[in-house]
C-alpha cells in the first residue's frame, strides 16, 4: 500500500471550506488535530494527509510532487503559471481580481499623459491584462496592504483581490475594472495523476458530485 | 561591485564522488544494453545554429534555448535536445548509410529554467534513435529499450504512458489558432468543464464534442484502444489506433505491465508525428523520459526518413537507483 494521498491546502478560509468538503465525503480530520499546530494533518480514515501551506505555495508543493493534489485559487495559478492539472472548479472561494483606484482617480488614461503606476502582488497577471488592453503601465510589486499604495501616492491604481469590497470602501477606493474572476480549483500533480489514476479519478468524481 | 568567482551560476552544478558514480552506473548500463541492440554511440556538438532546435521542436523548446551570437553574427544555441541534433547528423553525414540506422547517446542538454523552481539548466540525458523504419516493430524496439534500461537499473515501479498525436490533432485542425490553443490547454490541464465550454463556443460538431469529452477517460490498458477506435474522428485517428494495437501485440506480457495507453495527452515536442510517450517512475513528481515517432524531422534537412526515438533523464534515474 502506497502512502496516503497528500493534499496541499491554502491556510485561511479556503482551507476551512476544503476541510468541510472532505468531512462531508467522510475524510475529515480529528477536531484536536484541527486545533493543533501540527504541520501535517492526517484524515481520521487514514486515506489522506493535509498539508496547510501559504496559498501562493500550494502550486509549488503540487508541481514538485511532494503533494499529490491541492486546492488553489485560480488567481494564484494564473500568476505563477505552475505546470499542474486543474481538473475541477470547486466553486467556493469566489472573488474577483480587480483594478481599483481612488474615487477621484482617472482610469484608464491619466489626464495630461504620463504612465500610470500600478501596485500589485499579481505582476504577471497584471502585465498580461494591461498589455491585452493596449495600456502601458509601470508595475510596482508589493506583498501586502496593497490598498494603501494609492492613498499615499505610491501608485495611481492597484490590482488586488476583492471579496466583499469592504476593505476598498473603507479606504475610499472603488473597483474600476475586472481582471479575472477566481474561485478555488482542485489541482493535481501530473506524475501522480498517471501513477495513481484510480485514486485521483475517484476523488475528482466525489468532489464533483459533492459540489453540484 | 564585488562578485565572487567561487560560486557557480544558478542552475549549474558541480558533481562529485557518489553523484558521478551513480550517473556513470546509469550510463554504463545504458551503453551495454544499447550495444546489445546494435546501436552506435554518437556525440553531437555542444552548440549548434539555433534553427536546429527551433524549427522542428516548436516554441516549447525555442523559448528555453541558451543562446549566444557567434563571430559571424549567426545565433548559436547550446544543445537543448539530442533528437534534433541527431536528426540533422543523420540526414547529412549519414545520408547514404544503409537503413535502418541505430544511434545512441548520453550527455548533457542545456535549457533555460527560472530560478526557484529547483530545475537545473544543465542536465544529463541518455537515449536512442532508430532511423529509416516506419513500422510498429521499430516503435516497439524503442519502447523495449526504455523498459529494459529501467529494468537493468533495478528500477521496478515505473510506467510508460503511450498516446498518438494523430488521435487528438484532427479535433483541433479545423479551428482558428486561438480556439485551438484554448482547447489544447484545457485538454492538457484535464479541465473537463472548460474543455466542454470551449468546444461548444468554438462551434465544433457534436461528434467532436463527444470525443473531447471522452478524451480524459481514454486511459488504461489495451482495452482502451477499442473504446478509442469507436470514437476516432478521422482516418488519421483510425490509423493511430491501429498502429498502437500493432505495438501492443508485439509487446511481451512483462512489458505490457509497464504500458498504459493514454490518448488524451497533448504534451511533447512539436516534431512528433505519431506514437508518443512519457515515462514515470514512482516517487518522482514529473516525467523522467519522453519518446515517440518524428517522421518529418529529417525531411527538414532534405533526407525524408521515418524515425522514432526516446530520451531519459539520467539525473532523475541516478536519484531513483535502488541503494
Amino acid at each position: 500500500m502506497s502512502r496516503p494521498l497528500r493534499i496541499a491546502l491554502p491556510k485561511g478560509r479556503m482551507m476551512d471550506q476544503a476541510l468541510q468538503l472532505f468531512e462531508q465525503l467522510g475524510h475529515g480530520i480529528a477536531p484536536e488535530d484541527f486545533a493543533s499546530r501540527r504541520l501535517v494533518l492526517p484524515s481520521t480514515d487514514g486515506n489522506f494527509e493535509f498539508l496547510p501551506v501559504k496559498s501562493a505555495d500550494v502550486p509549488v508543493y503540487v508541481e514538485s510532487g511532494v503533494a499529490d493534489a491541492g486546492v488553489a485559487g485560480f488567481d494564484v495559478l494564473g500568476e505563477h503559471g505552475s505546470d499542474v492539472l486543474h481538473p475541477l472548479d470547486l466553486r467556493f472561494g469566489a472573488c474577483v481580481l480587480a483594478v481599483a483606484a481612488r474615487e477621484d482617480a482617472a482610469y484608464p488614461i491619466l489626464p495630461g499623459g504620463g504612465t500610470p503606476r500600478v501596485a500589485t502582488k499579481y505582476t504577471a497577471t497584471s502585465r498580461r491584462f494591461f498589455a491585452a488592453r493596449g495600456l502601458q503601465v509601470d508595475l510596482i510589486r508589493i506583498t501586502g496592504s496593497v490598498e494603501i499604495a494609492p492613498l499615499v501616492g505610491l501608485s495611481h491604481w492597484i490590482v488586488d483581490l476583492v471579496q466583499t469590497g469592504r476593505t476598498l470602501a473603507d479606504n475610499g477606493l472603488v473597483v474600476v475594472d475586472t481582471v479575472l474572476e477566481s474561485s478555488a480549483r482542485w489541482i493535481v500533480n501530473r506524475a501522480s495523476h498517471k501513477l495513481r489514476l484510480r485514486e485521483h479519478e475517484r476523488m475528482i468524481g466525489l468532489l464533483e458530485a459533492a459540489i453540484s | 561591485m564585488y562578485r565572487s568567482i567561487a560560486e557557480v551560476p544558478p542552475g549549474s552544478q558541480d558533481l562529485l564522488a557518489d553523484d558521478v558514480r551513480r550517473r556513470r552506473r546509469v550510463q554504463a548500463a545504458w551503453f551495454s544494453l544499447a550495444e546489445q541492440f546494435g546501436y552506435s554511440e554518437v556525440v553531437p556538438p555542444t552548440f549548434e545554429y539555433e534553427e536546429v532546435f527551433t524549427r522542428g521542436a516548436g516554441p516549447g523548446l525555442a523559448d528555453r534555448l541558451i543562446r549566444f551570437v557567434d563571430r559571424d553574427g549567426r545565433r548559436v544555441a547550446l544543445r537543448a535536445d539530442f533528437t534534433s541534433a541527431i536528426a540533422r547528423m543523420a540526414a547529412t553525414k549519414l545520408r547514404d548509410a544503409h537503413l535502418p540506422i541505430r544511434l545512441c547517446y548520453a550527455g548533457k542538454v542545456y535549457r533555460q529554467e527560472s530560478e526557484g523552481g529547483a530545475r537545473r539548466r544543465e542536465t544529463f540525458q541518455l537515449g536512442a534513435e532508430l532511423i529509416g523504419d516506419a513500422s510498429p516493430v521499430a516503435d516497439v524496439e524503442i519502447l523495449r529499450l526504455a523498459i529494459r534500461v529501467l529494468h537493468d537499473l533495478g528500477i521496478r515501479d515505473f510506467q510508460i504512458n503511450v498516446g498518438d498525436v494523430r488521435f487528438v490533432r484532427p479535433l483541433l485542425d479545423e479551428l482558428s489558432p486561438l480556439a485551438a490553443e484554448r482547447l489544447r490547454e484545457a485538454i492538457d490541464r484535464k479541465d473537463r468543464a472548460t474543455l466542454a465550454a470551449h468546444a461548444r463556443e468554438a462551434g465544433t460538431s457534436e461528434a467532436v464534442q463527444r470525443v473531447l469529452a471522452e478524451l480524459p477517460t481514454l486511459i488504461g490498458r489495451s482495452v482502451v484502444l477499442l473504446r478509442a477506435a469507436a470514437v476516432a474522428a478521422d482516418a488519421g485517428a483510425d490509423e493511430a489506433i491501429r498502429s498502437l494495437q500493432d505495438c501492443d501485440a508485439l509487446l511481451t506480457e512483462q512489458e505490457k505491465a509497464h504500458v498504459v495507453y493514454d490518448l488524451g495527452e497533448v504534451r511533447g515536442l512539436g516534431y512528433y508525428t505519431g506514437a508518443q510517450w512519457e515515462v514515470f517512475v514512482a516517487g518522482v513528481g514529473r516525467a523522467v523520459g519522453f519518446g515517440g515517432r518524428y517522421d518529418g524531422l529529417l525531411g527538414l534537412y532534405g533526407a525524408d526518413r521515418p524515425a522514432v526515438g526516446f530520451a531519459l533523464e539520467t539525473d532523475a534515474l541516478a536519484d531513483a537507483l535502488p541503494a
